[in-house]
């Protein structure tokens, strides 16, 4: 869906941006990631055609954005982190003028369709510049919507609502993924990402330092992850059997809930799983107590470490 | 620019401009300028019509042209004003950024601006043909032929002055500092012109040296002026209907066009080189 090609910006000899190599698959709630100051508004102002590479190419839907930018432009939905609205319009003229410059079918039901989605259709009349920033924020939500597109490129998208907001946008996009839609965030909220997300790329000082699902970029960045079994019942039995696996290190006991720490080389769930089966004994839940993204991000990040060549 | 592209961005051009003209029409900016316009120029037409009262003869070929002249003026620099903010009210707003995040080029943006600004003007000249009709009825000064070539003129000059506003408000980032602008280089026009017919009382030979380089470089400055503002266009057109030959009225048509295209290409260049933020 998106597939940049050593995308570099340079200002006044200074990179924003160097050699970034991104890939997004169709479908997937990609999660850009990055320190303040990292390069990401730069990288988002490229692939909308705002900026114009130093090098490098931006290729969207298979197609060349320097070529076709008004075509691929046109299929793409934009959320910012600040809205700017013309304030003298209300909420219906200005999703209506959108819906003229997206050429949108059908515009009137799919505003009015829209606007229930996100609880704004009661003030669908009121001046825009008499709305609050969470209102603004869900508008501007709207509006990428509103022509269906096939990428949602989303900076910051959940700034500046309340937790309710933020579970409606985020039900939103996760509803909007499940169309088919493709989706770009870019967030500080690490929480959202990954709640969303389910590959996420790190980038820090222009550079593309990790690119992978979640649970990869745990086992890259960690050789051991606990994991908590609880069972029915713990017998020596399965204590035993646990502890002749190479990949189990530690065991710790509570009560009937057992925490592994095992290595990182693989999912071992399965293996755990049966094993304690085959013993007898009843698995009523199973989790990995991994490293969180923010953790994961923190490390990555502070100690400006690489892990594309491993992937 | 495939077929596609270039289909897009016409597309995009009509609805920016279909929603300019509804907020220009819907706010009170060309009301107020054309009453200006209008006020000032019966104004004039009274002081015509007093004469006329005190001395009885009152010499003119295109008594109407003169009013005409000036209301082209007033409505000018309510043009030039108008289009010199367009651009930069929306960088400023960051409503700029938001058109360009969909189908929205550059050279349709700016388009757009100016097929707005020109449609206001149509939209002035017919009330205004209103006007002086109503007027030369009323008053028998006469509505010519003379006076509709005027009018073909003015749509020309008015274009001049649009891309120049235009071409201000492209390299400006906020509405204060495009004003300050627009009006810091028509003083600065108004005085150059205003020094040379000063300068011009003098033969060189009773100047100081100094005084004579002084000349010069307003001569030169004057000689550029001649060209880069859009309001010469204005007053060497209307000197040439008063000539009544098509010659220079013709060619007066011919460089406010290119005056035009060339303005309108470099504010393209321009925002695409400044880019939307401020």
């Amino acid at each position: 869906m998106i597939h940049t090609k050593n995308l570099t910006k340079e200002y006044d000899g200074f990179r924003a941006v160097d050699n970034l190599n991104l890939k997004v698959e169709k479908g997937q709630i990609y999660g850009f990631l990055g320190p303040n100051g990292a390069g990401k508004t730069t990288t988002i102002l490229m692939l909308l055609g705002i900026l114009k590479p130093t090098e490098g190419e931006i290729y969207i839907m298979g197609e060349s954005l320097s070529k076709n930018p008004l075509d691929i432009k046109r299929r793409i939905g934009v959320v910012s982190e600040k809205q700017y609205l013309y304030k003298d319009m209300t909420a219906w003229e200005y999703l209506n003028f959108f819906a003229d410059l997206y050429g949108v079918k059908n515009k009137e039901k799919r505003i009015d369709e829209l606007l229930s989605a996100v609880n704004l259709i009661d003030v669908k009349d009121r001046k825009l510049g008499a709305f609050s920033r969470g209102m603004q924020q869900k508008l501007g939500f709207t509006r990428a919507l509103l022509h269906d597109p096939d990428l949602l490129l989303l900076d910051e998208p959940v700034s500046g609502l309340d937790p309710t907001g933020i579970k409606q946008i985020r039900d939103l996009i996760e509803k909007e993924n499940k169309k088919g839609r493709t989706v770009f965030i870019s967030s500080h909220l690490l929480s959202e990402v990954e709640k969303l997300c389910s590959k996420v790329a790190i980038i820090n000082k222009g550079k593309l330092l990790a690119e992978d699902s979640m649970d990869n970029l745990r086992r890259k960045l960690t050789d051991f992850v606990q994991i908590e079994v609880e069972l029915t019942e713990v017998s020596k039995d399965i204590l035993d059997t646990l502890r002749a696996f190479d990949f189990i290190k530690e065991i710790h006991q509570e009560k009937n809930v057992l925490t592994l720490k095992v290595t990182t080389d693989k999912d071992h769930r399965a293996d755990i799983s049966k094993a304690i089966a085959q013993k007898g004994g009843v698995v009523l839940g199973i989790k990995t107590l991994g490293m969180s993204l923010e953790e994961a991000f923190i490390t990555i990040t502070q100690k400006n470490i690489s892990l594309l060549a491993a992937s | 620019m495939s077929n596609r592209e270039l289909s897009l961005s016409i597309r995009s051009m009509k609805i920016l401009t279909k929603r300019e003209l509804l907020s220009s029409l819907y706010g009170w900016g060309i009301y107020g300028a054309m009453f200006v316009s209008f006020l000032v120029s019966s104004f004039i037409i009274r002081n015509f019509l007093k004469g006329i009262g005190e001395n009885n003869i009152f010499i003119s070929s295109y008594p109407l042209n003169f009013p005409l002249f000036i209301s082209v003026i007033v409505i000018s620099l309510y043009l030039v004003i108008v289009s010199a903010v367009s651009i930069s009210r929306e960088r400023e707003q960051g409503t700029l950024e938001v058109l360009f995040y969909g189908p929205v080029s550059s050279s349709s943006f700016l388009l757009g601006k100016y097929f707005t600004d020109m449609i206001l003007y149509f939209i002035i000249t017919g009330f205004s043909l209103i006007y002086f009709f109503g007027v030369s009825l009323l008053t028998n000064l006469g509505f010519t032929p003379i006076l509709l070539k005027a009018y073909l003129l003015s749509i020309f000059i008015a274009s001049c002055v649009i891309s120049f506003g235009l071409f201000i408000s492209s390299l400006t980032g906020r509405v204060r500092s495009s004003i300050i602008w627009i009006i810091g280089i028509l003083i600065a026009f108004l005085v150059i012109w205003f020094l040379q017919n000063i300068f011009l009382y003098f033969p060189p030979e009773v100047l100081s040296p100094p005084l004579r380089y002084v000349q010069k470089a307003l001569s030169v400055a004057y000689y550029f002026i001649n060209w880069i503002s859009p309001f010469s266009y204005l007053s060497r057109g209307m000197e040439s209907i008063q000539l009544g030959s098509p010659k220079p009225f013709l060619l007066n048509i011919l460089y406010s066009i290119i005056y035009t295209v060339v303005l309108l290409s470099l504010s393209v260049y321009i925002l695409k080189a400044k880019g939307v933020r401020i």
